[in-house]
């Protein structure tokens, strides 16, 4: 390859953002027609793809290098094309598979299948031109791994700037320009006018594919899917984001009321409902006139207002805003909506303002574009009442969003509110009735903790909860609850045909008059949660049902690992998934990719064979920092959600500060290796700092939340580049020392590096849900602690 | 030779019998394969190619509607009746209603499993105990008129009118209410009236009714049908994601109030482990 060597740099850098931005539109593409949960599948299969990458360079280097000036470019070539099709093909009736399916139809594991191999196939064939050129410049390694770490960096922003201005099933085109481009950066001499012609197949294809995108089928069992099907369904307004595909839906037979009372004379129709990723977001109704009856009067969640008047009210995630119109519906005077998605928001309050009668303009409504909790932490004022979102999904859902990190609903988030409220204010939140019973448990449990915290002796005088047929709204609130009140609810239950579910001076029979359970359990578990004797339900309970914390966010996940072979017997494998599918879905892919990258990177190197002294050496070194490298960016990104405010951009300051920084130190490897005392003291920096971040970290973080967008852009700098640095150290420099010793240890450490890459990705998030954050860090120093272990017994 | 004939009656038997044709092309898969063992033994090849054209023959002469009517029986034995519910005339009718007409031709052959299967449309047939249990939960009896809305593939009308004098179904996704009343025609059902429409306001012109079941969940009860109801009558509303019914809630009229119950169709309780 006697390519120039800027042109090698420009091609690696190119080829590299693309993988990385087509990598991100993949995770998009899944969560619009499937689930977000499918994210973890294209990371992982995009990592395979690299794993695997190496095991064929490995197998075949001799006729591969020998073959490199033509390999490289096709190769390119040939991913830039696949980009462009793979999506399209996927969605193709017989190929097209449906996650809901996955467990009630098996042919749908073989379609499952071939999406895997489809996605592979670009991830593979760019890994291998990657590879090629690698093992092709030895001498410049440190330089080409430096291009191609600021080419991923560099292609998360791209991905981010494009999702912003072209509709995703654009995007697959659009990226695949890329690859070609890279091939065209270095076309050999011989042949040029054959590769020339394939780099024009290539553009012609893709523009095709621009032109003429394929259309995104969403599976029949998503929100919108089901919406459109109404009579007269359309779409009336769409726009594409970092926070996802937003689609603004109307129909005459939209309705919306939530657990309405049987008694509710008043109809629920509703002017439009908002879907993000074809997800139900929120219904779009009208500013209804003050002191008129709303629809939302006929439903549980008027609890706080029966109660007594809420001048002063904070909405957390507003979302379309139904809270908001109804606290200026039952006349408060000032109303805060707290709702990180700007773009919706923005909506709202332009294009669609006709729809909501300029709820948003209103002169008592203020609007803050804040994750929830980043604005009560910097907040200052008092409320008579905050509103949290509805919980859970009619019917219990399928437990999607069992991974979601939902920071507004942990023990701390709940005492931060508590401590906003003026006396006699109340915090209110809503739930669908589930059954097993597990959200309606977790509030209380959540409730009655925070109480106990903050020193209340007896939290029974301070939650109240009312149940209808299919919702409970409970109220924690600041002082005990006067006499007055109590009468209120009791009066408004009989009224509305609900059923108080706890309130001070309540007896047995009251709670079950109405909306009658076949069984007594729910009450025997809240008496439970109220006494002394609450940590053996935590423990007896089927399902968690202990408080999140923000070391462990997960409100929804309450699937128990020794359970469940009970529940499996009790509802039958095939139903079983249903409860949890967000968590399974994870588990799923830890075991299909443990598995994949044992056949496509361990046993093809088995076949070539491991014969080295360094075998042990060689496995603690690369499984521990790929290990470590990918815990820190987990528990990066998902500590700097609450920080920013925002998943997006945590998401891309990490990766972006990471991969480029991570770039730098790797340039610099060659001089630490100089010495091995200069790397043993990197690679224990690297240790020694996540030690000190597991207790610092968090809270440098909390200090400075009130800062602008500047002043945080700072301190994460701050806390992540240095590291980062280090981090881009250890991996080439013990690449140089091992293929020094013997070159045919080379490969392996690819492999070994791919394999625990890929296995880290989901293995990562399920030790977060299980043990939670601060042992996703220590867990990382330990793996880091692996390779030092290795550098100090280098001579 | 043997091999042609057994291609013969494969064909034969594909064109004849339709959706049932993998289950004989799995034991002539087995069959051929003991044919291959005993290659060598002329005899026991004869034997067992002699079994495999009576047992063709009497596969192939059976009637289709005597494998259906045994799989029903065993529905009825082994999901229902052994799960507790033994309403006579629940049973009889889950035991006549031709469940395999009411799913989609490439599940035919899963129609009597124990599960509920896709129908398309984001919509589900549900599994046969569920439909089983909500028709007895509201104890229906020969004079009973009865409104459906979620008409889905239509089984669950179709169970309703084996044992009720009147049923009436909506359906809001046109296509789905097409194909139902496609599945009544080949039933040859004449007591279910459908429609296709907005079930929110019920079918007022036909009401009031005994007794009214709310297939197509929604997150609120429409008023109009709490009006629609009979003094005394019941409503059931199946509550859970599309693969995995939950809980029922029963809504009972009881001097003009309504008051709910929520039902639980798979016996989870308790949920806390036994020390």
């Amino acid at each position: 390859m006697r390519t120039k060597s800027y042109n090698i740099l420009f091609s690696i850098g190119f080829l590299s953002a693309a993988i990385i931005a087509f990598q991100l539109v993949l995770m998009q593409i899944l969560s619009i027609v499937q689930w977000y949960h499918f994210a973890y599948m294209v990371i992982s299969v995009a990592l395979l793809g690299f794993g695997a990458a190496g095991s064929v360079l490995a197998i075949f280097q001799k006729w591969m290098v020998k073959h490199v000036d033509a390999l490289v470019p096709g190769l390119m070539i040939f991913s830039g094309i696949a980009m462009s099709l793979v999506t399209g093909i996927t969605q193709l009736p017989a190929i097209r598979f449906d996650s809901y399916l996955l467990f009630s139809d098996y042919d749908q594991i073989g379609r499952l299948l071939i999406t895997y191999l489809l996605f592979f196939i670009p991830f593979f064939t760019a890994a291998l031109a990657i590879g090629l050129v690698f093992i092709h410049n030895p001498a410049r390694i440190g330089t080409v791994y430096f291009a191609n770490l600021l080419g991923s960096g560099a292609g998360g922003l791209l991905a981010l700037m494009l999702i912003q201005l072209f509709f995703p099933s654009k995007l697959p085109a659009i990226l695949s320009l890329l690859p070609v481009l890279s091939a065209i950066l270095l076309l050999p001499g011989r042949n040029r006018f054959f590769y020339m012609g394939a780099a024009m197949i290539a553009v012609a294809v893709i523009t095709w594919r621009m032109v003429q995108p394929s259309p995104l089928v969403l599976s029949q069992y998503k929100d919108l899917s089901k919406t459109l099907l109404l009579p007269e369904a359309q779409i009336k307004w769409e726009r594409t984001s970092p926070f996802g595909l937003i689609q603004i839906v109307t129909s005459p037979v939209l309705r919306y009321a939530p657990g309405l009372s049987l008694t509710a004379q008043k109809t629920a129709h509703v002017k439009m409902a908002a879907f993000i990723n074809g997800d139900w977001f929120g219904a779009i109704t009208g500013l209804d006139e003050p002191g008129t009856s709303h629809v939302l009067d006929h439903t549980t969640l008027a609890l706080p207002f029966i109660m007594s008047e809420r001048k002063r009210v904070l909405v957390l995630r507003s979302g379309t805003g139904i809270e908001v119109g109804y606290a200026v519906n039952r006349g408060a005077s000032r109303v805060v909506a707290v709702e990180p998605n700007e773009v919706i928001m923005s909506a709202m309050k332009n294009e669609l303002a006709a729809e909501t009668d300029s709820l948003y303009h209103h002169a008592g409504v203020s609007v803050y574009h804040r994750e929830p909790r980043s604005f009560l932490m910097t907040d200052t004022s008092k409320y008579d009442l905050i509103m949290l979102p509805m919980i859970g999904a009619f019917g219990g859902g399928a437990g999607l969003s069992a991974l979601q990190e939902q920071f507004m609903l942990t023990r701390e988030a709940v005492a931060e509110m508590w401590s906003k409220l003026e006396s006699g204010g109340v915090i209110t939140v809503t739930s669908w009735m589930d059954h097993p019973f597990r959200n309606p448990l977790k509030i209380l449990a959540t409730f009655v903790e925070v109480l106990e915290d903050a020193g209340i002796k007896n939290p029974r005088n301070q939650i109240a909860a009312i149940r209808s047929w299919g919702t409970i709204t409970y109220v924690l609130t600041k002082s005990p609850l006067p006499r007055e009140q109590i009468q209120k609810i009791r009066l408004f239950c009989d009224g509305m045909l609900f059923d108080p579910a706890f309130l001070p001076g309540l007896n047995a029979e009251e709670r079950n008059r109405y909306n009658q359970f076949d069984h007594k359990q729910f009450f025997s578990y809240t008496d439970r949660i109220f006494s002394p004797s609450r940590e053996s339900l935590y423990g007896d309970y089927a399902f968690n049902i202990r408080p999140s914390t923000d070391n462990k966010p997960y409100f929804s996940q309450y699937i128990k690992w020794r359970e469940l072979s009970q529940l499996a017997g009790l509802v039958g494998n095939r139903s079983l998934p249903f409860y949890e599918l967000g968590y399974l879905v994870v588990i799923m892919t830890f075991i299909q990719l443990s598995l994949a990258s044992l056949v496509l990177i361990v046993l093809p190197l088995l076949s070539i064979g491991w014969k080295g002294r360094n075998n042990t050496s060689i496995l603690l070194y690369f499984t521990g920092t790929a290990i470590g490298y990918m815990f820190i960016e987990l528990v990066f990104i998902q500590r700097l959600i609450l920080y920013f405010g925002n998943p997006v951009y945590s998401a891309s300051a990490v990766i972006t500060c990471l991969l480029i920084f991570s770039g730098l130190g790797s340039r610099s490897s060659s001089y630490f290796l100089q010495d091995k005392k200069r790397l043993w003291v990197v690679t224990g920096s690297i240790v020694l700092i996540l030690c000190g971040y597991s207790f610092v970290f968090t809270p440098v973080l909390q200090q400075t939340i009130h800062y602008g967008l500047p002043g945080k852009m700072l301190i994460v700098l701050l806390l992540i580049t240095p590291l980062a640095f280090l981090m881009g150290i250890p991996f080439p420099a013990g690449l140089s020392y091992f293929s020094a010793k013997n070159d045919r240890d080379t490969p392996w450490a690819w492999g070994l590096n791919g394999c625990a890459s890929v296995i880290s990705t989901a293995l990562a998030t399920m030790v977060a849900v299980e043990m939670g954050f601060a042992w996703v860090m220590l867990m990382a120093a330990l793996a880091y602690c692996l390779p030092l272990f290795v550098q100090l017994r280098w001579s | 030779m043997i091999d042609r004939v057994i291609t013969m009656g494969l064909k034969a038997a594909d064109s004849q019998m339709g959706n049932e044709r993998h289950l004989i092309l799995q034991y002539l898969a087995k069959i051929l394969n003991f044919n291959k063992v005993f290659k060598n033994l002329n005899c026991l090849r004869i034997m067992y190619s002699s079994l495999t054209i009576l047992l063709l023959s009497i596969i192939y002469f059976t009637p289709q509607e005597d494998i259906y009517t045994q799989r029903r029986q065993n529905m009825v034995k082994e999901q229902i009746a052994s799960r507790g519910i033994m309403d006579a005339a629940v049973l009889k009718a889950m035991r006549s209603v031709k469940r395999h007409l009411f799913v989609p031709g490439e599940r035919v052959a899963n129609a009597y499993d124990d599960r509920p299967l896709p129908i398309g449309f984001g919509q589900t047939i549900s599994q046969p105990y569920i439909v089983a249990y909500m028709t007895a939960v509201i104890n229906p009896k020969p004079d009973f008129k009865v409104l459906e809305i979620g008409t889905g593939s239509g089984y669950q009308a179709a169970v309703l009118a084996e044992i009720v004098r009147e049923v009436y179904t909506i359906e809001i996704v046109p296509q789905l209410a097409g194909s139902a009343a496609e599945n009544y025609k080949k039933a040859g059902l004449t007591k279910i009236r459908s429609r296709a429409g907005d079930g929110y306001f019920g079918w007022k012109e036909y009401g009031p009714y005994d007794a009214i079941m709310v297939t197509a969940a929604a997150e609120y009860v429409p008023p109009p049908l709490i009006e629609q109801l009979k003094e005394g009558g019941k409503m059931v509303i199946p509550v859970g994601s599309p693969f995995l019914t939950q809980t029922l809630m029963l809504v009972e009229k009881k001097k003009g109030r309504p008051v709910t119950k929520s039902l639980l169709p798979v016996a989870f309780v308790p949920f806390t482990r036994s020390k």
